[in-house]
């Protein structure tokens, strides 16, 4: 059977990459710091796959059509699409996919009763590019790209990103291959994308969900993180950190909090984290 | 609940900003024909002339979804970086201008901390 062997989490700002050098120094060197080490445990874990969570920014599916969580069952994957190749300053990049470990998801989540859409040409924007970017570069783990609807009302709530969160720890367990598994999530911290608050960042927000983060204590965190809480710290992007949440039900204990920027220039609140403890 | 509850999700703005972003074809026609290509996507007129003035209030206020305006914006402009000399972000800081101002002075509190 399958194994998951590490579980980490960072923001996906399309500054990160598209215009990182416009943040203060201090900033940049946080960025490459904390991402240079979440890219040395991730080497260190040996994964074979990444499993990744990401949002969909209403480029997968139009708007009369929004799948709560789609999964790109490619043989391999090719990005960014080009809308977003000047955007995120980044030239074409190819990862190889995990095609049967993405196709047994897709079906083993339904004998769950969770309902999962597939695409077998899933077009990345900065959601799977910046993280492809920093943690794995020359595509040496394959990819599992699934990604979630946090922008379109409906917006799933934290609770639910957790249920899912545990039925995909079960399936991707039940995996019949030796494959190990990283999860990574990816979005957020708090943002307001094209939103009247586009500009602005809330620090404080950002570090008390970390802070929750840190105590490990799941309950607490879906108790007092709550969408409307999330929707407050910037409406259509905090709520990005729904797959975070998603990804903490692969783990227990307290996470890293490896660097935290209030990255107004990024137009995002940013952050990295790693967890060292998975759950039974 | 927040802004992006406000988007109108049958609005044709929104189906038009899944395709133009999707195809080169429909792109190259938005600074040569954005009025064909708004009578061919079924817009209305408040919602060609709020895209035509660049007003990201205008086009909130009509439901198109927020993640689509600075896409608009930059069908116009260009990515220019996001930076704050961006004509998106003026647009933005003459429909917003508070919030556009406070989120200016967080940047430079920010940036003071750090220098």
């Amino acid at each position: 059977m399958a194994e998951i062997v590490a579980a980490m989490a960072m923001t996906h700002s399309p500054g990160l990459t598209g215009w990182f050098t416009r943040a203060p120094e201090d900033d940049q060197h946080l960025a490459l710091q904390a991402t240079a080490e979440m890219r040395r445990r991730l080497e260190a874990a040996r994964p074979d796959v990444v499993v990744m969570f990401s949002n969909d920014h209403l480029l997968n599916w139009p708007i009369n059509n929004v799948p709560e969580y789609t999964v790109g069952v490619a043989a391999e994957h090719v990005g960014p699409a080009d809308w977003f190749d000047e955007w995120l300053a980044m030239e074409k990049y190819r990862v190889p996919g995990h095609a049967p470990l993405a196709r047994f998801v897709v079906n083993e989540a339904a004998r769950h009763r969770l309902a999962l859409a597939w695409l077998r040409e899933m077009q990345f924007d900065d959601g799977i590019s910046v993280p492809t970017h920093y943690l794995n570069p020359d595509a040496r783990f394959r990819l599992v790209p699934i990604t979630m609807n946090c922008t379109v009302p409906p917006i799933p709530t934290p609770e639910r990103a957790y249920q899912v969160g545990g039925v995909l720890k079960d399936v991707l367990r039940a995996y019949p291959g030796p494959e190990r598994i990283a999860v990574v999530a990816t979005g957020g911290l708090s943002h307001e994308p094209g939103g009247p608050r586009y500009f602005w960042v809330d620090e404080a927000f950002d570090r008390w969900f970390l802070d929750l983060l840190k105590r490990g204590d799941h309950q607490a965190l879906l108790r007092e993180c709550t969408l409307e809480r999330m929707e407050e710290a910037g409406s259509g992007g905090t709520a990005e950190l729904l797959a975070w949440v998603l990804v903490l039900a692969f783990t227990a204990g307290p996470a890293d909090v490896l660097a935290y920027m209030p990255a107004v220039a990024w137009r995002s609140g940013t952050g990295m984290v790693v967890w060292n403890e998975l759950a039974s | 609940m927040g802004n992006v509850e406000r988007c109108d999700k049958t609005l044709p703005t929104n189906a038009m900003m899944y395709h133009v972003r999707k195809d080169a074809a429909l792109r190259a026609r938005w600074l040569t024909d954005l009025e064909g290509l708004a009578r061919e996507f079924g817009l209305g007129r408040a919602e060609y002339e709020a895209i035509r003035d660049k007003d990201p209030r205008r086009l909130m206020d009509l439901g198109v979804h927020q993640y689509y305006v600075p896409q608009i914006l930059r069908l116009f402009f260009g990515a220019a970086q996001n930076s704050n000399a961006s004509a998106a972000l003026e647009c933005y800081r003459r429909a917003f201008p508070r919030e556009t101002a406070e989120a200016m002075a967080l940047q430079e509190r920010l940036d003071g901390r750090r220098g």
